[in-house]
């Protein structure tokens, strides 16, 4: 049982670090819905980096570089050139799982290194997940930054007007979501899952991206849904272990996804929005367009 | 610190100044040589009809445009406006029309929102204390924690005047301030206008009618006229008449012909009327009214009072919740908006450009809207093109239509004009019920006379009309019947040869009750 707890802790903790990510973008008003590309790339490039160097470090460390970049390229194509940003996050996702198909496969199996050591029985990510979250609480309810962002995906023109960079507020949200994203992916591939595989990430990015939804943009109701979401994911691969006999694991994984779709179902009914108005930033996924 | 330019004004100092603003727009002339004095304390009306060139000069204030020639000066020192920032840090504060802010934010994250005094961590509890004080000294009331979605617009307003008091504003620009309020809250923003003139702030409001208003608070007037000034009065040796001949440049009192028809058969019957505002509360309670053949019935009320929600039930985009709804005695309470129009309902909505028209749609499929379920237009259920095409052109010839050509994207035709396109299609419909809510705002004073001009011409082809409108002399002067709407009810039915515009005013604000029922 503790084996399953810690497991599915450090699954939860995957999910918060990436969804923290998509959430600050989204705060700002870019969506990204290439959370698994650029997992994918931080989890490849991680391990790959960990295994040349022998370095635990320095995989985290380009896994965060390779989300950033990712971020860029993100927010260059969504606010400076003002296109599509499922489109660009579709090419995120497509792009992050051919190359890394491509780069990673000389290096299938094992990373072949030292596991991490837990602390106090967990993984050390834990902890930094849990303070990340209360970091990401802090920005967007204390800081005058944390307002300037959400001001900026609310309504930007709003912005514009109160002396706000928009374009620059939205590449730091932007940028820093990618390095979160790309980080969860390192944390994945070196810690949770150090076994490189084709598609060894089935679909974790997406989970993080519901979760983003069903957390209506708060980061203590995301990390609810990571804990929540974690312990889904941990039971499909063993969902005998509870319920004998009971729904294979691949339906389970969809258990995720269908909380995910009752949320937003409830959030979109009217007396949700007359009584709480709307969670969702106004202006997600919309480019701004000066003037 | 730039704001230190007006840091030390004394009532009376030249605050802001304007010499030659000259701004060009391909094929107009927007501002010609615009010369403007505001002093500290002082209330400077800007007025002037649409077009006129207000928003322009607005824009140029608040760094939004620049002026292609002319100088800013503030507190006597050139400046120039690259953004509204720049602006804001030489003490201009800017009260939108639309307002600019943020729905989902509380009311002080929007006070505080970008200023450089809140700090990196917010301090939250003495940006309150400020703006509890200024709230006290000038008369706000406002829940500091209240979302702004969930206030009122005059509230919303009051909103963007703190944020520009709070940015340190001496020089206050308001756009429209009252279109928007119902009677007792305009009273009451007077007052706050007042109060911050007394301390000095130079307050310029820009108005575009409401000429009462502009007699009640300001102390000078400069009255704009495409794009030039046209008279820079004190307030006190103007009248209502004086500044409205400045403003259209002639005399104004245009009567209309008001033309006797024989009344006929009652046309539409509504009966104990019910629906539903988007919020949830009841917005139309238990109208009742008859209009028939040859008459124009027209519905006065502020904006907000249920006039909007009425229009809607009638044409079938809303529920009705109870009562009664007949067109020529059949009923239509809960018909689709297409059965309604092959009974023969004409609508012009009040939103033009978005319920009126779709923004990308070429006139000709403008037109078509309202005959792709005209057999003779749509055979077998293909467009014969050809012919609307030819339908869109004799329309646009006959109502005089400012267009290139029928292919030209509604978007690009001018509010004045778009107004006369949908008019030309719903009327060629020959309808005969026609509903026209608030067909005449935002039009200049020549589309305004060729829009009633039509409502004329509806009424004596014996359709009946409802006309809805915010302008009261409008209803009057067209109306054969009037009923003023306050909060959802038909406060009454008046016949509109002789009824007083005093009377009439005083029911749309709800009675003699009226100043106090609203809070």
């Amino acid at each position: 049982m503790w084996e399953f707890a810690t497991r599915s802790l450090e699954a939860s903790t995957i999910f918060t670090f990436a969804a923290l990510g998509e959430l600050i973008g989204q705060r700002s008003g870019i969506l990204n819905v290439g959370v698994e590309g650029a997992m994918l790339f931080g989890a490849t490039l991680g391990f790959i980096a960990a295994q040349l160097t022998g370095s635990y470090l320095i995989g985290l460390l380009v896994g965060l570089a390779i989300g950033a970049l990712l971020g860029l390229l993100h927010g260059f194509f969504s606010i400076t050139l003002g296109g599509d940003q499922v489109v660009s996050g579709m090419g995120i996702w497509i792009v992050g799982f051919g190359l890394t198909t491509y780069i990673g496969n000389p290096y299938t199996g094992p990373l072949g290194m030292a596991r991490i050591p837990n602390v106090f029985g967990l993984s050390p990510f834990v902890y930094l997940g849990i303070l990340l979250v209360l970091a990401t609480w802090f920005l967007f309810s204390k800081t005058s930054l944390g307002l300037r962002i959400r001001s900026v995906g609310e309504n930007p023109a709003v912005a514009e007007v109160s002396g706000i960079d928009v374009a620059r507020t939205r590449y730091f949200s932007v940028i820093l979501g990618g390095m979160l994203m790309g980080l969860a992916g390192a944390i994945y591939g070196l810690s949770y899952n150090p076994v490189w595989n084709y598609n060894f990430l089935m679909g974790w990015g997406f989970i993080a991206l519901a979760l983003v939804f069903f957390s209506m943009w708060n980061p203590w109701l995301l990390l609810g849904g990571a804990i929540l979401f974690g312990a889904m994911w941990q039971l499909s691969l063993s969902p005998e272990l509870v319920l004998p006999g009971f729904l294979s694991r691949y339906l389970w994984r969809t258990v995720p996804f269908v909380i995910t779709l009752l949320v937003l179902f409830a959030m979109s009914s009217k007396w949700f929005r007359g009584r709480w108005g709307a969670a969702k930033p106004a202006a997600l996924g919309e480019p701004y367009i000066k003037g | 610190m730039p704001q230190a330019i007006l840091s030390g004004i004394k009532r009376g100092d030249v605050v802001l100044e304007l010499r030659g603003i000259t701004k060009r727009f391909p094929g107009v002339l927007a501002n010609d040589q615009i010369d403007f004095t505001m002093r500290a304390g002082e209330i400077h009306a800007i007025l002037g009809e649409n077009g006129a060139g207000k928003s322009t000069l607005m824009n140029i204030l608040f760094g939004l445009l620049q002026p292609d020639e002319g100088e800013i000066y503030v507190g006597g020192q050139k400046v120039t406006f690259r953004s509204p920032l720049d602006a804001i840090e030489m003490g201009i504060g800017m009260v939108h029309q639309n307002r600019k802010l943020v729905l989902a934010h509380s009311v002080i994250e929007n006070i505080v929102l970008g200023h450089p005094r809140a700090g990196k961590i917010l301090n939250l509890t003495q940006a309150r204390a400020e703006i509890e004080a200024l709230c006290r000294r000038y008369g706000f009331a406002v829940d500091l924690d209240a979302k702004v979605w969930q206030l009122a617009e005059g509230e919303k307003q009051l909103v963007e005047i703190l944020k520009s008091l709070y940015r340190g504003a001496k020089i206050l620009i308001l756009d429209e301030p009252t279109s928007a309020l119902a009677p007792p809250e305009t009273k009451k923003l007077l007052a706050s206008i007042e109060a911050m003139s007394q301390d000095e702030l130079a307050i310029v409001p820009f108005i575009t009618h409401k000429l009462p208003i502009v007699l009640a608070t300001s102390h000078r007037v400069t009255v704009l006229r495409q794009g030039r000034v046209t008279a820079r009065l004190e307030t006190v040796h103007s009248t209502e008449q004086s500044l409205a001949k400045e403003m259209v440049g002639r005399e104004v009192i245009f009567r209309l012909d008001r033309v006797a028809v024989a009344r006929g058969e009652p046309v539409l019957q509504v009966q104990n009327l019910s629906a539903r505002s988007d919020r949830g509360f009841m917005a139309v309670k238990g109208a009742s009214f008859t209009v028939h053949e040859g008459e124009i019935f027209g519905i006065a009320g502020v904006s907000g009072n249920g006039q909007q929600e009425l229009a809607e039930a009638l044409t079938g985009l809303r529920k009705v919740e109870e009562g009664k709804v007949l067109l020529k005695g059949e009923e239509i309470t809960h018909a689709p908006a297409r059965r309604r129009w092959q009974r023969g309902l004409g609508y012009i909505p009040s939103e033009r450009n978005t319920v009126g028209s779709i923004a990308d749609f070429s006139l000709i499929d403008t037109v078509l809207m309202n005959y792709y379920f005209d057999h003779d237009y749509t055979p077998r259920g293909l467009v014969d093109y050809a012919r609307v095409r030819q339908l869109t052109e004799d329309l646009i010839a006959e109502y005089g239509v400012a267009t290139p050509g029928a292919e030209v994207k509604a978007r690009n035709l001018s509010g004045g004009n778009l107004q006369k396109m949908i008019l030309a299609r719903v009327l060629s419909r020959k309808p005969r019920l026609l509903i026209a809510n608030l067909p005449t705002q935002g039009l200049d004073v020549g589309a305004i006379e060729f829009v009633q001009n039509k409502l004329i011409a509806a009424k004596r082809d014996k359709a009946a009309v409802l006309l809805i409108s915010e302008d009261l002399d409008e209803v009057l002067s067209l109306s054969d019947w009037v009923a003023p709407m306050y909060e959802g009810e038909l406060m009454g039915i008046l016949p509109g040869e002789g009824a007083l515009r005093e009377h009439v005013g005083v029911l749309m604000a709800g009675g003699a009750k009226g100043e106090e029922a609203t809070p």
